[in-house]
């Protein structure tokens, strides 16, 4: 069967954050919910649908931006008070909208995810986690990394109470009062956690949690260790999952896992007989889906499935359709309906119009004094600066509350600028003087009209490290443009890893000097990308790390005075030996570097290139043959006089080229860290080998491995 | 929604644009599209049992119901259509860069087959203007020429650059057809016959036209812009980062009027309103489009709208029914006029809450970091611009300067400017670093063109630790030329080309027009009639000298040909001139002219001797094969093998007499534009009448290859002394 859904809008609040939009449980079964949601202006609105029009129910007063919503209540009790995250402080309201709950928990940050469990309360600021019960302190932890959320299993089932936390470096916590019981390694950095059906799933142990790269699993958390059910890979490469629901919107009598991503996709997946997940629908909006849920809310006895974005639009995707099996006078009264509709909308906005004006006119006389100022209209820009590991670039991406008139890019390093097939904005490089005004590419974007979210593709190289900007001009008045910086780091492809291969051959730079824990884990946190910013508790820490380009691997184990990093590949050492000492001297700080280099380790890093750089060359020269193979196709009308492997690149011609799309460049920078491999070598030898690297690429031209690592030996 | 009413997967590559479909028996209609390899295939899903079959048809082995045609060359045009009127069925026509080819595909057969020398890049078929018979019109190297069925030539003129685009329009709704050109010098020319009636510039080369309905036409460009025009006013344009590949006129909404069918090279198809280019429907394709027509394709009386893919992928879509009532996309009009009042809203929304602050702020007192930072600045900023020549020093080489500056402290972190046509983009951007930030800024610009050019600046103005700047939006004009410096006057250097021409007009107005075209420092005082003002070109340093008596006599000094026309044409809008003769004469150039003529000459013969060369050598192929031939039937091997060895060196002479011949070519070809182009400059000196009397006489002089005559013409504007 499948699933046809049409959209409504039902009405616009400010801007929201992830899962701050929910259902209140419906009064009878099938019967229309209200939605709460609430937004950075710090209102809270509770709305119901009637004849196709939102009426609030209540709508608090504006404060500070709601971070999080949640419903709780008695356990096994319908979940119907609100709460709501809003800077240190929680709030609780009744259905009805009245305040029984104001408790300022004292945590220094502000509040990040929330869960609520009963009369347990499990809170995270960014590094922090507090457990209370009944607004008393319980239990603290102290993460390594950022917390992105929080959840606990359902205490119907499970007896123990296991919070688990969804931290940036990779891993979900499973705790137990204040101490870690095991940690869970997950395929990229978690953003959302959810009960599998709701309620856990059979063993109330089952977790779904989706990552900024847009991978969504199930986990299952026994008390002695985790068991993973299914994974779902983003192969489509679609955006980073931000929220997640259980409902059966499929009508399979199975709950569905609904899924809402920061590039706007809505998917549904429903399970097969295997229980293994199958993608049932899916749809694209223009704007990050921040909250999402199943229920009912335009028309009783139509299941839909309702979502927030970004901008803070509310919408359905119903069931209902859209042309309803009615006489022809219904479809008068809804026309009607919308008439009048977007007539009020018409008279509120000449009201407004008319405001504005009389504003701008005092503007005007008030910028003839002296003394007067003017500010800038402040507007939020919902940013994301992340590294694909599949291809080895950065994405960025850039969403505004209202349309984005121009994006202005800047670096003071050379990058490249990819084209983004979503993109519809005109692309314009201008020319630049580098020697002079530091900037190595300027680039503006020229949004199309109603672009509130753009996408760019950025290809950074090792060694180079500096600043991207974006100055971001959306389309209101008066004009104003942000500034946003980005830092490409010196290691820029490396990513987070939690295991290392020790029996590779490694080389080990050595720091010792009078230089205190947080000044070299600063010069980590320069050189590294996904590295907490505040120090890791403890005296000494290790981190790994590895290239996401070549999989070569770092270790860096540091403390009070000495640092050592450890890394197969030479030029990866190379990079920080020059980057750490560079920033030393800017602190004054005397280093004593030593390093110990082992001469296997280039032959290994070549051998790790090899099957890299001989599958694009094979995929080149595949690619190049297709052409001419076509027209013998059409000449000929059969295939059979061709070779097999010919047959074989005429059939498979389409994946092929598709492949090659995917990867521009990719032997172009394949030969680029050979280079690079090959001076760095010969540079902690102390010799300058730059003369003989057009000897290099005269061999990887005619590429053989044994010739290649030969040259390496011979020079 | 609009469903496509019929889906086509053929297993051939369509090269872009070059689409046709034609009723080659008179009834049934066929889809002809150039493919690889210098092929042509026609598919015809009509009569399954009935084939072409013929030496230079022969079926597709990959599909039954699609015949191939070899062209033996690349193909670079396409169209099908009526050429004989008295026929009854259409007729297929396939350029190449050297050929014309009419084909009969019914009786497989030419209807003529012609060379044409300055290739062909655009076709059209249709009726121009008071010619009776259809022509087959074909646009090349800055040529046009149309053919009747017979193959007559009845139609040739020149134009500004290589023609990249045709189509037949009612341009001045008098009932008859006019050729629009679009050309790689940017400019869309108008042609009632042979007399150019309209020119309107654009900001890239024209990659295809198509006419809509009345006056109005369609345009698209290679930097991705389609537009519509109205006569010589546009309408509207819109710009993508995809390109259009091909673009027709097309009633899809069946509200009487057509909508701008464009397919883009990333796969989508959109209808677009031909009043305001809003989108009416879309629909996306996994390749890039390489055609876009019409045609009956399901025999049912209806046209289908039929779009084709590169990778052989047909679509057709039937007109929207009554019901739709034009509703042809997924979403629901209200729908979308809620969501855009409703950001309306938001924004008007916060542009209040903004007034609301700001009054805050005026409250607390004194300007500090924080306040910079979060991008407050004085009420009273404001943002001067000043346009002027800056002759340039050791490391840097002349240019125009722009000059911005704000009234106070605050500084200038980033000028955006967006104008067409003089930078590499369409945007050029000025980030000082962060140590050299101050509160003015100047930006040499160099227009390649001597065109005027709207500048529209976008600066950000702030403080230097601001994370939010004020954005200050202006247009400022760039005028014609403001590549010249004003410089005294030295009359040793003075060129000796000139024009010389008299127009009714006081020198006062003279100097208004001075004022409006020139960059001209701010203390200049020119005093009355008369007056001579002379310029140095930033580009080259050549000079220029404007010279007006008290006659109204106007002498204009300079080598540069495009100038001098540049100067004239500007003039002549500026004060209304309508018809405007002009006495010229460009020694060095119509020297240079005198020689390319002679070498066009020169190229002719060598190309008619090579060609002759090459007969002669496929004769001798064939004598030599024949006689190989005889030799191994008779067993005698050594004689096979003498005769193939000569037969392998006189392929090889032909390979390399091949070469010759194609450089040769490329020889001539870029003398023909060389010629055409002097025809186009020394009408560009003229206005009006006898702008059209000089290139018409001027073609007199080439066909009767009367040199002198030519250089009489362009001197001083007629053949008759």
């Amino acid at each position: 069967m499948d699933l046809h859904l049409h959209r409504a809008d039902y009405l616009q609040v400010g801007v929201t954050s992830q899962k701050t939009m929910k259902l209140l449980p419906a009064a009878r079964h099938g019967a229309t919910q209200k939605v709460v949601v609430g937004d950075h202006d710090g209102v809270v609105l509770c709305f119901g649908m009637k004849k196709g029009e939102a009426v609030a129910v209540f709508k608090t007063l504006p404060g500070q931006k709601v971070a999080r919503l949640e419903l709780g209540g008695l356990l096994n009790m319908p979940q119907e008070k609100i709460f709501i995250a809003a800077g240190s402080e929680i709030r609780g309201f009744t259905k009805r909208g009245k305040q029984f709950l104001s408790f300022e928990t004292n945590l220094t940050e502000s509040i990040k995810a929330m869960h609520i469990s009963g009369s347990d309360l499990f809170l995270s600021a960014s590094y922090i986690y507090n457990h209370y019960c009944d607004c008393k302190d319980q239990h603290y932890y102290l993460s390594g990394d950022k917390i992105n959320d929080v959840i606990c299993l359902p205490a119907e089932r499970v007896p123990r109470v296991t919070p688990v936390l969804a931290c940036q470096d990779r891993l979900l916590r499973v705790l137990q009062g204040s101490d870690v019981v095991y940690e869970i390694e997950v395929p990229g950095p978690p953003t959302v956690l959810a009960l599998h059906n709701g309620n856990g799933g059979d063993s109330g142990e089952d977790l779904v949690f989706g990552t900024s790269d847009g991978k969504l699993g199930l986990v299952q958390i026994t008390a002695s260790k985790p068991i993973h059910k299914w994974e779902i890979r983003n192969e489509k490469k679609r955006g980073g999952i931000l929220c997640v629901d259980s409902f059966d919107i499929v009508g399979d009598g199975v709950k569905d896992v609904l899924v809402g991503r920061d590039d706007g996709t809505v998917e549904v997946y429903s399970f097969d007989s295997a229980n293994e997940p199958v993608l049932r629908f899916d749809q694209v909006l223009s704007e990050s889906v921040t909250s999402i849920q199943g229920g009912c809310v335009g028309k009783d006895g139509y299941d839909e499935i309702v979502l927030s974005t970004y901008s803070g639009w509310v919408t359905g995707l119903t069931t209902e359709p859209v042309h309803r099996e009615s006489g022809p006078g219904e479809e008068l009264k809804l026309n009607q309906e919308m008439q009048s509709k977007i007539s009020s909308l018409r008279s509120e906005l000449e009201h407004l119009q008319y405001k504005v004006l009389q504003e701008r006119e005092k503007d005007q006389q008030a910028s003839q004094s002296s003394k007067a100022r003017s500010a800038a209209p402040s507007f939020s820009i919902n940013d994301k600066f992340t590294l694909n590991t599949d291809d080895a670039s950065y994405s960025l991406i850039l969403e505004v509350q209202t349309a984005i008139d121009n994006v202005l890019i800047q670096s003071d390093v050379p990058i490249d600028l990819l084209d983004v097939d979503k993109n519809s904005a005109v692309v314009s490089f201008s020319s630049c003087d580098s020697e002079s005004s530091d900037n190595f590419l300027l680039a503006t974007y020229r949004c199309q009209a109603n672009t509130t979210r753009l996408e760019l593709k950025i290809r950074s190289i090792e060694g180079q490290y500096g600043t991207l900007q974006a100055y971001v001009t959306p389309r209101i008045h008066p004009k104003t443009c942000q500034v946003r910086q980005y830092l490409i780091r010196p290691l820029s492809l490396h990513q987070r890893s939690h295991c290392i291969d020790h029996d590779r051959p490694m080389n080990t730079l050595t720091l010792t000097g009078q230089f205190s824990f947080a000044e070299v884990h600063s010069w980590v946190v320069f050189c590294l990308p996904e590295v907490p910013e505040k120090p890791p508790a403890g005296e000494c820490v290790t981190f790994h790390f590895q290239n996401t380009f070549l999989d070569t691997q770092l270790e860096s184990t540091y403390r009070k005075g000495e640092g050592v990093f450890k890394s197969d590949n030479i030029s990866t050492i190379s990079i920080l030996k020059d980057v750490l000492s560079k920033e030393a001297t800017k602190k004054k700080i005397n280093l004593n570097i030593s390093y110990e280099i082992n001469e296997g380790s280039v032959k290994h890093t070549l051998e790790l290139i090899h099957p890299k750089l001989e599958y694009q060359l094979l995929l080149a020269k595949k690619v190049q043959l297709i052409d001419a193979l076509k027209e013998l196709q059409v000449h000929e009308g059969n295939t059979n006089f061709l070779i097999p492997e010919y047959r074989c690149i005429l059939e498979e011609a389409d994946q092929l080229q598709e492949e090659y799309k995917k990867q521009p460049a990719h032997l172009e920078r394949l030969y680029g860290m050979i280079t690079d491999l090959f001076i760095d070598k010969f540079k902690f030898k102390g010799t300058n080998v730059k003369t003989k690297v057009p000897l290099l690429l005269e061999i990887l031209d005619s590429y053989d491995q044994n010739a290649l690592i030969a040259f390496f030996d011979a020079a | 929604m609009l469903l496509p009413v019929f889906t086509l997967k053929l297993r051939h590559k369509i090269s872009p644009r070059m689409v046709a479909i034609g009723r080659y028996d008179g009834t049934h209609p066929c889809l002809a599209a150039a493919t690889q390899a210098g092929k042509v295939f026609i598919h015809n899903p009509h009569t399954r049992s009935q084939h072409f079959n013929a030496p230079r048809v022969f079926q597709s082995p990959l599909e039954s119901d699609v015949s191939l045609l070899n062209i033996n060359q690349a193909v670079s045009c396409l169209t099908a259509g009526v050429l004989n009127p008295e026929l009854g069925y259409d007729a297929l026509l396939v350029g190449t860069q050297t050929n014309l080819l009419a084909y009969d595909v019914y009786n497989n057969s030419d209807f003529f087959y012609r060379e044409v020398a300055d290739g062909a890049n655009a076709i059209v078929l249709g009726t121009l203007g008071d010619i009776s018979s259809p022509l087959a019109i074909i646009g090349g190297n800055c040529a046009l020429q149309g053919f009747d069925h017979e193959g007559n030539d009845l139609f040739w003129t020149v134009t500004g650059d290589n023609v990249h685009s045709l189509a037949l329009c009612d341009f001045d709704s008098d009932g008859k057809k006019e050729l629009l050109v679009g050309s790689e010098d940017f400019d869309i020319r108008v042609f009632k016959e042979d007399e150019i009636v309209a020119e309107m510039t654009e900001t890239e080369i024209i990659t295809s036209l198509c006419p809509m309905y009345g006056s109005r036409f369609g345009y698209a460009l290679s930097n991705g812009t389609v537009g519509v025009y109205d006569k010589t006013a546009r309408y509207w344009r819109i710009k993508s980062k995809n390109h259009a590949m091909s673009i027709h006129a097309f009633d899809l909404n069946s509200d009487g009027v057509c909508e701008l069918i464009t397919g883009w090279s990333n796969g989508k198809v959109d209808a677009r309103s031909d009043r305001t280019g809003e989108v009416i429907f879309k629909d996306n394709f996994s390749s890039a489009v390489a055609g876009v027509i019409e045609g009956d394709y399901l025999l049912d009386g209806h046209a289908q709208l039929i779009c084709c893919s590169v990778d052989g992928e047909i679509r057709g879509y039937l007109p929207g029914s009554a019901e739709m009532r034009g509703n042809l996309m997924d979403t629901s009009i209200e729908q979308d006029l809620i969501r855009e009042l409703t950001q309306k809203k938001q924004n008007l929304l916060l542009e209040l809450r903004n007034y609301e602050e700001n009054a805050k702020a005026e409250v607390s007192s004194s300007l500090n970091e924080a306040d910079g930072q979060r991008g407050i600045i004085p009420a009273n900023t404001k943002l001067h611009t000043a346009l002027s020549v800056n002759l340039g020093n050791e490391t840097q080489a002349a240019h125009a300067e722009l000059c911005i500056s704000t009234s106070n402290d605050t500084i200038i972190r980033a000028v955006l400017i967006f104008a067409e046509g003089i930078f590499l983009g369409e945007s050029h951007v000025v980030h000082p670093s962060i140590h050299s930030l101050s509160s003015s800024i100047r930006i040499p610009i160099t227009p390649p063109k001597d065109v005027p050019v709207d500048l529209h600046l976008k600066t950000f103005v702030g403080y230097r630790s601001s994370t939010q700047f004020h954005v200050f939006e202006l247009t400022r004009q760039l005028p014609r030329f403001s590549m010249y410096a004003l410089t005294s006057p030295d009359s040793a250097s003075q060129p000796l080309s000139y024009v010389n021409f008299t127009i009714a007009e006081r020198a006062q107005r003279v100097v208004i027009w001075l004022h409006q075209n020139f960059l001209l420092p701010e203390d200049t005082n020119i005093q009355n009639a008369p007056f001579q003002v002379c310029f140095t070109s930033l580009r080259n340093g050549s000079q220029l000298y404007i010279k007006i008596k008290l006659s109204g006599e106007i002498t204009v000094n300079t080598d540069d040909i495009d100038l001098a026309g540049d100067i004239i044409q500007s003039m002549a809008s500026f004060f209304a001139i309508e018809d405007l003769q002009v006495e010229a004469d460009f020694p060095v150039y119509f020297e240079e002219l005198r020689k390319v003529l002679i070498k066009v000459d020169e190229y002719h013969s060598v190309h008619q001797k090579l060609s002759a060369d090459m007969a002669d050598n496929s004769n001798l192929i064939r004598s030599l094969l024949v006689r190989a031939e005889d030799a191994r039937l008779m067993r005698d091997m050594k004689t096979m093998k003498n005769r193939y060895m000569e037969l392998y060196d006189l392929n090889k002479d032909l390979l390399n007499g091949y070469k010759i011949r194609c450089n040769n070519h490329t020889e001539l070809l870029g003398n023909l534009k060389a010629v055409n182009q002097a025809i186009q400059r020394a009408g560009r000196l003229r206005v009006g009448k006898p702008k059209n009397q000089v290139i018409t006489a001027c073609r007199d002089a080439i066909r009767s290859n009367n040199i002198n005559t030519l250089f009489r013409i362009m001197r001083v504007g007629t053949a008759s002394s």
